[in-house]
């Protein structure tokens, strides 16, 4: 008798996620679908599959032909990686000092955290940019500075949702495991690396996940600072061939489609830093 | 024997010591060779992006100079980098731009070199330009910067709508009152008679309504007042817009639809009439073609329905006059100007790009400033283009659009605010005077 | 909190300074910056010398007098509630479910998070097409039930629908993540005593998942509510220019297009700042509201 209430409750759940599931995969099966149409099928035909006369591979052979789009992913993956590994370092660090100290100023640098949110980057980019010309790093010929001029605002950029973020896991911390390593006579650096950084391990994975993708798809910054196309991005890039004709959608979609396919190979990578069980084993330990 | 040997040797290097001078001096020496920075608007899906590119890659071969090529698609983000990068000391050695109010800017901080100042040293810069055709700026009147290709704005057609319709083609001595009664005739018969979202894109519109009620000789300038002659011609031509949109002739979504989906309407035979530039011939001939890599892919069939032809006139302004000029040219900058090393490379890239066997390679079917334009092949145009060569060979006078001179925040509230007017929600003076009072206070 | 080990404030210092030294070199002085274009005449982005706006305070009476920002605020009020009930409240039901099963965690893990990995102009575009007038795909669903004429789901009356049902839809996934990696962060030992003990799985979630999770949550909320007030992308693509008639606007495409269309900088710095005090107010708000309620 229990057991099967217990299965017909896991048929609704089931169900529901199903649903949910659909309308999320759908979205990525349309737009693989339709880069491999011409440009003129897809707006009369966007909802059907690929086969026979509709099927075509020139989207894929114009973004190939036309780019150099392994340059561009390199370019793209230095510039997320780093801004993802500095981010998760600073706003950890940042975090952790605010949820658990307590000082003057917390509830202003607080409020700055949130006001950091909000800053539209329209507003923020002139002044970065005439800065950052003063000290010389943007629009040059070397690849290392130009890869950090564009890395380092977009550090700043993600440094107040970590925050906010990365508080509100700690925050749910039992401070007890702290108190027990304190006693063993660990430092504040020791109990951060020591003890928080393995046990909020997801939680680390999840923004820097979220870092790494906004930074990834961030176009406006990206298309201010990198000139050059051997430098760019391959956001950029790939929006640079689809942005003069509003109407190419089958170029889009395969830009589309080659833009994500990182992304989510990036995702599953580190998905499985989320997962279950690492709480209580970093206890253990 | 030996002391032949040193003396060559010693001649050979007195050589090298003076070309190495000489290039210092002029920097035009083959064998040192320069990075030019060059910013264009030549790239993505531009037409003429891949001639920028071999023609480019031919100077390089040419000169021994390279270049870097920071050229991006012209929108608003392209506009401000630009602006930005001149402001903080970044501009590259050669751009090319716009030459109406976009490049104020940069112009008053004397950060470009004007033709004649560099025509001082290099006599022969641009010779090859008819100079009454090179827009002066707007901020000294000096002429800065070579152009290449020009633009028109016309009517496009779709000939099977009319067809249907039973109306004929519209030609040189198109009226308005001919143009509403084909609209009544094509509505009549189930289809839009104009493809225009008039919420997202009624700049075409916009400009022809006001120069139907000025002439080519006033139709740059811009009215003192709402009061004025000017003005009222303004107002009059919004209002032609909300009667043709009380009318019904307008798309039924003009107001919530995307540019993209009237364009739409139009290629797929839902809508007649079509106001927009030359760079949409090649959007057509695209939407006819289902491999844009591969020309054999072309529909003939479906290109040969679209027509380009003359936007219906009244009052001064003659169906044949069009709005359309040389609104883009290379520009040198004083950066480049003041370094030796760039200075010659630069005259060198700008001369290159603009010889009479360039120019026409970028102009097609538009406008250029040449003043012995050579014969063209029309064999090596698809049929569109060769139509709009023809329309082109008709046209009694090209206008600057005053669009162009009327920029920033004054275009909002009748531009932006175009539903609002047609649906009666603003009435067209308050709009105009409004633009007009932010032009003003600038 | 009050443990012994953070009263020495020395290692403060050098776990605050490098963050907020990176936010204000690249944040709060550029910021300021916006401050005073505030109260200046801009015309362009990227114009450096400026004239004082006279007087000094007109872009801000302009702000209490302008339609348009009336109009985006209420839009953003109603978009602060859609985020908060169908974003957060979706994402915390999928989370919860997912949490309680076990085949197949790691797919709906994967694919709940799809559709904030494609751009904006893609999704744009996609939901262009299936909200198209001259046939989308819902109108060709409508016409084969039966329905003669085309809906237009941008007209004024639901235009507002059409535009907030895809922006729900897309940061669901996004929460989503963050609330299972909360529930990922709570012990597996507290529910296998409670197991032990005879809880049922809802009395499981109701008295170990949600009290748990209510940092968690809070989070969810104050970057829902601060998520509506700057979302941008996807409703900009799709209801450009706040068509029709300007009744789309949100303060964050509002502040867009004042800046970067309509070419009046100094007022879209304006607009910035409303932006950035509102983004405080409604955060705390939460805050306050999220300390009280206690599971």
């Amino acid at each position: 008798m229990k057991k099967k209430r217990v299965s017909i409750s896991s048929i609704i759940i089931y169900i529901l996620l199903i649903f949910w599931a659909l309308t999320t995969i759908y979205p990525i099966v349309w737009v693989i679908q339709n880069s491999f149409k011409a440009k003129d099928k897809i707006l009369a035909d966007s909802f059907s599959i690929p086969t026979g006369e509709l099927f075509t591979l020139a989207n894929y052979r114009k973004a190939f032909n036309n780019l150099n789009i392994l340059g561009a992913y390199k370019n793209s993956i230095f510039i997320s990686t780093l801004v993802a590994l500095l981010v998760v370092i600073l706003a950890g660090m940042a975090s952790f000092a605010l949820v658990r100290y307590s000082f003057k100023l917390k509830k202003t640098l607080q409020s700055l955290v949130m006001a950091g949110m909000m800053f539209p980057v329209f507003a923020t980019v002139i002044p970065v940019f005439s800065m950052e010309a003063r000290w010389g790093i943007v629009n040059t010929s070397n690849w290392w500075l130009t890869m950090l001029s564009v890395i380092l605002p977009q550090v700043a950029g993600n440094l107040s949702f970590a925050i906010v973020v990365l508080t509100g896991f700690i925050k749910g911390l039992p401070v007890e495991l702290e108190e027990a390593a304190f006693m063993e006579g660990c430092n504040a650096f020791q109990i951060f690396f020591k003890v928080i950084v393995p046990i909020t391990k997801p939680s680390f994975a999840t923004v820097a996940i979220f870092s790494f993708l906004w930074s990834y798809n961030d176009l406006f910054t990206q298309m201010f600072y990198l000139r050059r196309p051997e430098m760019q991005g391959i956001t950029v890039l790939l929006n640079r061939l689809t942005s003069q004709e509003g109407t190419n959608y089958g170029l889009m979609a395969a830009a589309v489609t080659l833009v994500v396919v990182p992304v989510v190979i990036v995702y599953i990578f580190l998905q499985k830093y989320i997962i279950k069980g690492m709480t209580a084993g970093a206890i253990k330990g | 024997m030996k002391k032949r040997i040193l003396s060559l040797i010693l001649a050979s290097a007195m050589v090298c010591s003076l070309a190495g001078c000489g290039s210092k001096e002029t920097g035009n020496s083959a064998d040192h060779s320069v990075e030019l920075n060059v910013t264009t608007t030549f790239a993505g899906e531009d037409g003429n992006a891949q001639n920028f590119k071999t023609a480019v890659d031919e100077w390089c071969k040419q000169t021994g100079n390279t270049v870097a090529d920071t050229s991006a698609t012209s929108d608003e983000t392209f506009k401000t980098r630009v602006i930005t990068d001149f402001e903080t000391g970044s501009e590259p050695d050669v751009l090319f731009f716009f030459n109406g109010a976009d490049a104020n800017s940069f112009i008053e901080a004397g950060k470009v070199v004007s033709i004649d100042d560099i025509r001082a040293e290099f006599p022969d810069y641009a010779a090859n330009m008819n100079d009454d055709l090179i827009a002066d700026s707007l901020v000294d009147g000096k002429k800065y910067a070579v152009p290449v290709n020009g633009y028109w704005e016309a009517m496009f057609v779709n000939t099977e709508v009319l067809d249907a319709a039973g109306v004929t083609l519209p030609g040189a001595g198109y009226t308005w009152d001919q143009f509403k009664e084909d609209c009544q005739k094509i509505k009549d018969a189930g289809y839009a008679p104009i493809a225009c979202a008039l919420g997202n894109i009624p700049h075409y519109w916009w400009e022809f309504s006001i120069f139907n009620h000025t002439s080519p000789e006033t139709h740059l300038n811009i009215p003192e007042s709402v009061d004025s002659a000017q003005g009222a011609a303004w107002v009059a031509g919004m209002e032609d817009i909300k009667e043709l949109y009380e009318a019904g002739f307008f798309p039924e979504n003009t107001l919530s639809a995307t540019d993209d989906e009237t364009f739409a309407m139009f290629t797929e035979g839902k809508a007649a009439f079509l106001i927009d530039g030359s760079w949409k011939v090649g959007g057509i001939v695209n939407a006819c073609q289902s491999d844009p890599e591969d020309p054999s892919t072309l529909d003939t069939d479906k290109l040969a329905k679209f027509d380009v032809t003359y936007v219906p006139g009244q009052g001064d302004r003659k169906a044949t006059d069009l709005i359309g000029g040389l609104s883009m040219g290379y520009y040198i900058t004083t950066k480049a100007w003041e370094d030796p090393d760039k200075k010659a490379a630069a005259v060198s890239f700008i001369s290159y790009m603009t010889s009479d066997d360039i120019v026409p390679v970028f102009a097609q079917h538009t406008a250029s400033a040449l003043k012995n334009a050579p014969e063209v092949d029309e064999s090596a145009f698809n049929p569109l283009q060769v139509k709009a060569m023809e329309m082109m060979s008709g046209v009694t006078s090209l206008t600057g659009a005053v669009q162009d001179v009327f920029q920033g925040d004054c275009r909002v509230s009748t531009f932006d605010g175009m539903p609002e007017i047609v649906t009666g929600r603003v009435s067209a003076e308050e709009a105009v005077a409004e633009g007009l009072d932010a032009y003003h206070a600038q | 909190m009050g443990a012994s080990i953070y009263k020495n404030k020395k290692p403060l210092l050098v776990f605050l300074l490098p963050a907020f030294l990176f936010m204000a070199v690249y944040l709060y002085y550029p910021f300021f910056k916006n401050i005073i274009n505030s109260f200046q005449q801009i015309k362009m982005l990227g114009q450096v010398e400026a004239q004082w706006n006279d007087p000094w305070y007109t872009n801000y009476v302009e702000l209490v007098h302008d339609p348009v920002v009336l109009i985006s605020l209420k839009n953003t009020l109603i978009m602060m509630l859609v985020t908060i009930v169908g974003q957060v409240g979706i994402a915390l039901i999928l989370a919860l479910l997912v949490d309680n099963i076990r085949m197949g965690a790691k797919f709906f893990r994967t694919v709940f998070f799809f559709p904030i990995v494609i751009s904006a102009t893609a999704l744009g575009l996609l939901f262009n097409l299936i909200f198209l007038y001259d046939k989308g795909m819902l109108n060709q669903i409508l016409e084969s039930l039966g329905k003669t004429t085309l809906t237009d789901w941008k007209s004024e009356g639901i235009a507002l629908v059409t535009m907030m049902l895809p922006v729900m839809w897309q940061y669901v996934g996004f929460y989503f993540v963050i609330m299972i990696t909360g529930l990922n962060n709570i012990s597996e030992e507290l529910y296998e005593s409670a197991s032990i003990d005879g809880a049922t799985r809802f009395q499981r979630v109701r008295y170990i998942s949600l009290p748990l999770l209510h940092n968690v949550l809070c989070t969810c909320v104050v970057l829902a509510v601060t998520g509506a007030l700057k979302v941008f992308d996807l409703p900009w693509t799709m209801f450009p220019k706040g068509m029709p008639m300007k009744t789309t606007f949100l303060t964050g495409t509002y502040m867009y297009y004042q800046t970067m269309e309509a070419k009046n900088v100094d007022y879209g710095s304006t607009l910035a700042i409303m932006l950035v005090i509102l983004g405080i107010i409604t955060s705390k708000v939460v805050h306050m509201i999220f300390k009280e309620k206690d599971y």
